[in-house]
């Protein structure tokens, strides 16, 4: 509702005194009020308003850490304990804090899943997926960045290893390792500033990107499961017919989500927070010891999938090649996909077995991520790494000729 | 374009009922989410453990002598009194600011002439009511930097304030209220836990 | 309706992947189940006293400290310094090993861990295993089939030799028990306080539920 509607009360004087010092009423009405979206949403469009609730949830349970937590190698792992037993109520905090990154990961996932179904990625989308991408490169940095702090065993040699990739770059690598640490293993240094990016920079750099992202999303209005523009049919008053103002309608259903997301939530933060060792790893309730290694590292769940393409190739730097390139070949989505249908919904059978022919290769990867590299099961990686780039390397051919199905003019 | 005034068949109050019931049992949902944030900010159990009763052994204090201990980092006196010091006690009672100890920081059971379990041991927390600093103490009958008519008791040199042998502040100095009395209790005849009220379990 | 059901089932696969994951892998060594129970204050304080007799001369549990121990197994102040520390500490000292400093090394060759997040580190069906599979060869030198070469004696060999093999597993049960309290003492406080939490939620799912439902009747579909 637009407050211009409402009788004047004193609430609306106060509020006209702030308008005409500050866009209040204009910003509402731009991004909630009379944001129009497509009415035609489905679950799949929670995890964008998910996403934000947990960036919220890491936000506030991590200032409250950060109050007792200690950036170094000496007292770190001791400080974790401190928070476990100490300080009061310090193990939910912590535990909403550890739960809310794997949780992160999994809504945002989802989120880029949505994406791809219903093509959110096409044109005139295209900067909201980079923006989106550049998140999703950050959100990478900050948990991996943030894992390191308990000072576990896992912490340490999760670190020890990713950051050994960089040594794989020709000529600078052994350099660039080098300076990343500060030191010539990972150390009280590395902690030191791992903290500081963790805590502030990266922090900074996704609130930038997600204000970025949301503007970007509104400038060009929301996608929808018919992938059809509801800006074509508007009525006498210039307004979507098939959009409705996303407050109250969407605030109202998001708040549902919010509420539906909480329970698995609370569920796995009371009954289960090392989610079967997933979400906290054994290896890390012992204190970090340079000089004994773990018998399995494996990187935590959400980045397995990349680690299982790191793996699969033989030669050292080419590993890291392809890790950093199925990341960075998602950005080229919306060029690589040029079918002009953009949901999955009208879309021909060749993008359907395609897709998912990558969310099998992207599930299967990440399962053998977490395994130890016998030879059979590097064998299977290499098969679904060469699946996972098949996926990018056929869309363009197959999206020109792609036998679509009609796509109808407004929204069902 | 108000969601409300749209559709005809709506019910207004049906509507509103379901949003204020949302919005109330929202609301207790935060304030409970609040709670653990909140009582983080309470000492710790490691800030409890350092601030726990401390144990202080009397048997070597001689009659007029004080010794300081500490206790949650404050300096704590305990003065062993001799019986002509407690005589003269309520002989200072009209010179004396608050001399039933109406306005000062003490247990009940320390609210009385002598502001003591025991009126043999004075224990007290050594730091002037009026700005922090740490008193003297000034026993003897006259001491020179106090003055001829000193009955003995404690002096702050930052600010001049005086206080008896009970802790108790006089007139006409700054500091405004008696010294403060921490919880203690006798576990024996020699042996006062500082920090815990007498006959009861746990930290006061 | 139908929606509701395919998305419940939706969360519910994805609760069930990282199990699925987990039960791929697991250890080499066949561990029995230590079949240990939190909410039994009596084998916590058995397991307590326990440690304390068995643990203690070489391992700390320098997380904890006695007053916390004694509040959440059901002692007063006193009985948890008596029970676990003979009088000799005071309830807010952290649960030390009574080995003097240096000692370990000169005599184990080895500095005994602390074992205030063993069970969260290896498990209880790992320390009950373990405690339970020493065996001696016929020269009299004793092993861990567990943790093979371990420089750690067999501590419970008396309870072994004397007392019946139910008692000899319900002491190692009990010690695994105290171990997993003493890895995570605020795990009985979550599980009390999680039903509570998700019941209030699942109200306000109701609420957010019904709320939705009448503000979309506005929309035609």
């Amino acid at each position: 509702m637009s407050y211009q509607d409402q009788p004047q009360t004193k609430r609306a004087s106060l509020l006209s005194w702030l308008d005409r010092r500050y866009p209040i009423v204009s910003t509402w009405n731009e991004h909630v009020g009379e944001y129009y979206a497509p009415k035609n949403f489905n679950f799949w469009y929670f995890f964008g308003s998910l996403a934000l609730l947990v960036l919220v949830n890491q936000f506030i349970t991590g200032i409250w850490l950060t109050m007792s937590y200690k950036p170094s190698a000496a007292e770190a792992f001791n400080s974790i304990e401190y928070i476990m037993r100490d300080v009061e109520w310090g193990w939910l905090i912590r535990y909403m804090h550890s739960t809310g990154a794997s949780a992160f990961f999994i809504v945002i996932y989802l989120h880029m899943m949505r994406g791809l179904l219903y093509g959110s990625y096409k044109e005139p989308r295209e900067l909201v997926w980079i923006l989106g991408m550049f998140l999703f490169l950050v959100l990478m940095a900050e948990a991996f960045m943030g894992y390191l702090l308990p000072w576990g065993q896992m912490s340490y040699w999760g670190a020890q290893v990713i950051i050994s990739l960089f040594g794989a770059i020709p000529v600078i690598g052994p350099d660039l390792a080098l300076w990343v640490r500060g030191d010539f293993v990972i150390s009280d240094a590395t902690l030191n500033r791992f903290f500081a990016l963790h805590v502030i920079a990266l922090p900074l750099v996704l609130i930038i990107l997600v204000f970025m992202h949301i503007v970007a999303l509104h400038k060009v209005g929301s996608n929808n499961p018919d992938g059809v523009e509801i800006k074509k049919y508007k009525n006498e008053a210039g307004l979507p017919i098939d959009g409705i103002p996303f407050h109250p309608y969407y605030s109202v259903k998001d708040s549902f989500g919010a509420v539906f997301f909480m329970i698995p939530f609370a569920l796995i933060v009371f009954y289960w927070p090392e989610g079967g060792g997933f979400f906290l790893e054994p290896p890390n309730f012992e204190p970090a010891n340079p000089l004994k290694t773990p018998e399995h590292i494996a990187p935590v769940w959400y980045f397995t999938p990349y680690y299982a393409i790191l793996r699969a190739v033989p030669d050292k730097f080419l590993g890291v090649v392809a890790m950093g390139a199925a990341i960075a070949v998602l950005f080229a989505m919306p060029w690589l996909d040029r079918c002009k249908v953009k949901s999955i919904r009208y879309r021909g059978t060749s993008f359907k077995l395609l897709l998912t022919m990558f969310v099998v290769s992207f599930v299967v990867l990440g399962y053998l991520g977490t395994q130890p590299a016998t030879p059979e099961l590097t064998k299977l990686a290499q098969i679904f790494t060469v699946l996972y780039f098949a996926f990018f390397l056929v869309l363009p051919f197959t999206s020109v000729h792609e036998q679509t199905k009609p796509v109808p003019e407004r929204v069902h | 374009m108000s969601a409300t005034d749209k559709n005809t068949g709506v019910d207004l109050k049906r509507r509103k009922i379901l949003t204020g019931a949302t919005g109330v049992v929202g609301a207790a949902g935060a304030t409970f989410l609040a709670v653990p944030f909140v009582s983080s900010w309470q000492p710790s159990e490691k800030a409890k453990a350092a601030g726990a009763p401390v144990d202080i052994d009397l048997q070597a204090l001689q009659p007029g002598q004080m010794l300081t201990v500490s206790w949650r980092g404050k300096p704590v006196w305990v003065v062993r009194r001799t019986p002509e010091m407690l005589d003269k006690l309520a002989s200072l009672d009209g010179q004396l600011r608050d001399p039933a100890s109406q306005e000062s920081i003490q247990p009940g059971y320390c609210q009385n002439a002598t502001r003591a379990v025991n009126p043999e041991y004075l224990v007290v927390v050594g730091i002037c009511t009026h700005l922090g600093c740490a008193p003297l103490y000034r026993p003897a009958i006259g001491s020179p930097d106090v003055g001829a008519d000193w009955q003995g008791g404690f002096f702050c040199p930052c600010h001049g304030s005086r206080f008896d042998l009970a802790g108790r502040v006089f007139q006409s100095v700054p500091a405004p209220t008696n010294l403060e009395i921490p919880p203690h209790r006798f576990i024996n005849d020699h042996l006062v836990r500082i920090g815990e009220d007498p006959q009861q379990e746990g930290v006061a | 309706m139908k929606k509701i059901i395919w998305i419940l089932s939706f969360s519910a696969s994805l609760l069930a992947l990282p199990f699925a994951a987990q039960a791929a892998g697991g250890p080499g060594i066949e561990l029995e189940p230590a079949h240990n129970n939190l909410r039994h204050a009596d084998s916590l304080q058995r397991g307590a006293v326990l440690f304390s007799n068995y643990c203690m001369a070489c391992h700390s549990a320098k997380y904890m400290r006695y007053n916390r121990i004694a509040k959440d197994i059901g002692w007063s102040d006193e009985q948890v310094v008596s029970q676990m520390a003979h009088g000799l500490n005071k309830v807010v000292d952290e649960v030390q090993t009574r080995m003097l400093p240096g000692v370990a090394m000169d005599v184990l060759g080895t500095e005994p861990p602390d074992l205030s997040l063993m069970a969260r580190l290896k498990g209880t069906d790992y320390i009950y295993t373990f405690l339970r599979a020493y065996h001696q060869d016929e020269n009299g030198n004793w092993d861990n089939t567990v943790l093979k070469g371990t420089s750690m004696p067999n501590v419970l060999e008396g309870i072994q030799r004397h007392a019946s093999s139910e008692d000899y597993a319900q002491a190692a049960r009990d010690i695994a028990n105290f171990l997993e309290y003493v890895g995570e003492p605020a795990k009985m406080d979550r599980m009390d306080l999680g039903w509570k939490v998700i019941a209030f939620l699942l109200v306000l799912l109701l609420l957010t539920y019904v709320l939705k439902k009448e503000y979309w009747r506005d929309i035609k579909h």
